[in-house]
């Protein structure tokens, strides 16, 4: 094995737009060096020695990296997977991304790993546990953390915090930044009828390190929307992504695909409409 | 510690199970309603993770689910993932038991092979995903004596893996690659081969009685002397020498360790 030093990662002035880097993508990417701000891949499905890792240290020569954590289970009840967690620093070690995010949610339990973004109740006990862990988390990886808002279905009856206010006192408690996924907050919206713009009022335009964008569906026999990033960003999404750049102003922000992988050219194309917004937002500001 | 968090960790664990299918009336009370029944919330959640373990072990095991067909394949993996749900965070690595689980599992009994055609898929997968690395040269074998070889320890690409079964699984696969499953003699014998990442893609291949054994011996560990005994015992007309050159001909060695002298090579 090669024990020579990657080299730096490109620095860019990085408020552009990037998009989420799948396996099917990698060798156009490659081919084609599309311009886009920076690539963002799941931690988790680089922690070995993969074809998938190989070419991600190969594209991280021309592009900056985001590294997004899926399954450190952070608002999980009992201690962190501190194996998953040297992995996964092993891998920021190799990579030197340029911001590395986790979530607001837990995904393990019982030593079973249950491959979702599980809601919590809001309480104080699990503010104070949350908090603890992004800085047990953040102590570890060695780096500040992003944390993302999920998208739920659900919300448990002993909560008493607002999941706005909830995110926004991890920030103050932890210094972590907030990944705010503009998609997310439109389908908790939808799901539980509350006001998306008081929501991204709530949260502290300082610690806003990144955006999320993403598509959703409706569930087939109610009127949930369901977040499944598997389709084009939908309409009213755009209209909250522009009401948070001017809250917020300019950050990185990302064009997530996951499921239903469309052709490159799509994501390019969704990623050119977010840099249009972004442009259109920076140009409003100069006048 | 926060005295409530026994009722997160409570709670957390009813998540679990009712996910997993099992009893949620306890959860079910701590659910806000919010328009809809709390029992349907819940059902999206435990639709989620139903769906997507399944996906990932369809997507890694596709010739088992056509050969039992889309229906029983969705239950035997709702099955499985009740019983052993994933314990790793990197979900590509879920499913390494399943074979084992369809052994056990009695409505699978009529298809004896079928454990078997699931550890072939996981070695063939296993293999893909793995980068090959700078295969050794023969030449860095020229310093050690004939008294010493038989005690060298090969180091081979780490995408490589030994698969054998009674069955004619190579058949069996190859057989479910096309469109119309041409027929395939389950007497026509067993099965031994050798899986590498070769390029971009993933290749397996038949390997002769000696050449297995020898090539198994030292992916598992062993001295060259006790890989070459393997493979005499198979074969006794078995060229070592010859053996030993084409593993290194074709890039297979990485490093090798000298006996009580440690690693040796790049």
């Amino acid at each position: 094995m090669s024990t020579q030093r990657n080299p730096p990662p490109p620095t860019l002035p990085n408020c552009g737009t990037g998009i989420g880097l799948r396996l099917p993508h990698a060798a156009e990417i490659a081919a084609v060096r599309p311009r886009l701000a920076f690539l963002e891949v799941h931690a988790e499905n680089y922690m070995a020695e993969t074809v998938a890792l190989e070419w991600l240290l190969e594209l991280r020569r021309d592009y900056p990296v985001s590294i997004h954590g899926v399954a450190s289970s952070l608002g999980g009840a009992e201690e962190l997977d501190r194996i998953h967690l040297g992995r996964f620093k092993a891998l920021i070690e190799q990579v030197e991304p340029m911001l590395v995010s986790e979530h607001l949610a837990w995904s393990a339990v019982g030593g079973a790993y249950l491959n979702d973004l599980l809601p919590l109740p809001y309480t104080e006990e699990s503010l104070d546990l949350f908090s603890r862990h992004v800085t047990e988390a953040q102590e570890a990886l060695g780096r500040p953390l992003l944390i993302e808002n999920p998208s739920s279905y659900l919300r448990f009856r002993h909560s008493t915090i607002p999941e706005d206010e909830f995110l926004a006192e991890t920030a103050r408690r932890t210094s972590c930044g907030i990944l705010c996924d503009i998609n997310n907050i439109y389908v908790s919206a939808r799901n539980f009828a509350f006001d998306p713009i008081a929501y991204l009022d709530a949260l502290p335009a300082e610690a806003i390190g990144e955006i999320h964008l993403a598509g959703h569906h409706v569930a087939d026999d109610t009127d949930i929307l369901i977040d499944d990033h598997g389709s084009r960003i939908a309409q009213p999404v755009w209209e909250l992504h522009a009401a948070a750049l001017r809250r917020f102003g300019l950050v990185p922000t990302l064009i997530e695909w996951d499921t239903n992988l469309p052709p490159l050219n799509v994501l390019l194309g969704e990623a050119r409409h977010a840099q249009e917004l972004a442009d259109v937002h920076q140009c409003a500001g100069a006048a | 510690m926060s005295t409530n968090v026994p009722a997160l960790l409570e709670l957390q664990l009813q998540l679990r199970q009712a996910l997993l299918g099992g009893n949620a009336s306890e959860l079910v009370a701590a659910i806000r309603g919010d328009g809809l029944a709390p029992s349907a919330r819940l059902a999206i959640y435990r639709h989620h993770a139903v769906a997507t373990l399944s996906a990932v072990l369809k997507g890694t095991f596709p010739v088992v689910c056509r050969l039992v067909d889309e229906r029983f394949f969705a239950y035997a993996a709702h099955e499985y993932l009740r019983e052993h749900p994933p314990h790793s965070r990197c979900i590509v690595e879920y499913g390494a038991d399943f074979a084992d689980f369809l052994a056990g599992f009695e409505p699978c009994k009529g298809l004896p092979y079928l454990p078997d055609v699931a550890r072939f898929e996981w070695a063939l997968n296993a293999s893909a995903t793995v980068r090959e690395v700078v295969p050794l040269p023969i030449s860095a074998l020229e310093a050690i004596t004939s008294e010493k070889a038989g005690h060298l320890k090969l180091r081979l690409q780490p995408s490589v893996s030994y698969f054998a079964s009674y069955w004619p699984i190579g058949a069996i696969w190859q057989a479910n690659q096309e469109n119309e499953v041409p027929k395939v003699d389950l007497a026509s014998g067993g099965t031994r081969v050798e899986f590498r990442r070769a390029g971009d893609a993933v290749a397996w291949r038949g390997l002769d009685p000696g050449t297995f054994a020898f090539r198994a011996a030292l992916a598992d560990g062993l001295v060259l002397s006790v890989a070459a005994a393997a493979a005499t015992e198979k074969d006794p007309a078995f060229d070592i020498a010859a053996a030993l050159e084409r593993v290194f001909a074709v890039g297979l060695a990485v490093a090798f360790t000298e006996s009580r002298t440690g690693t040796v090579g790049p």
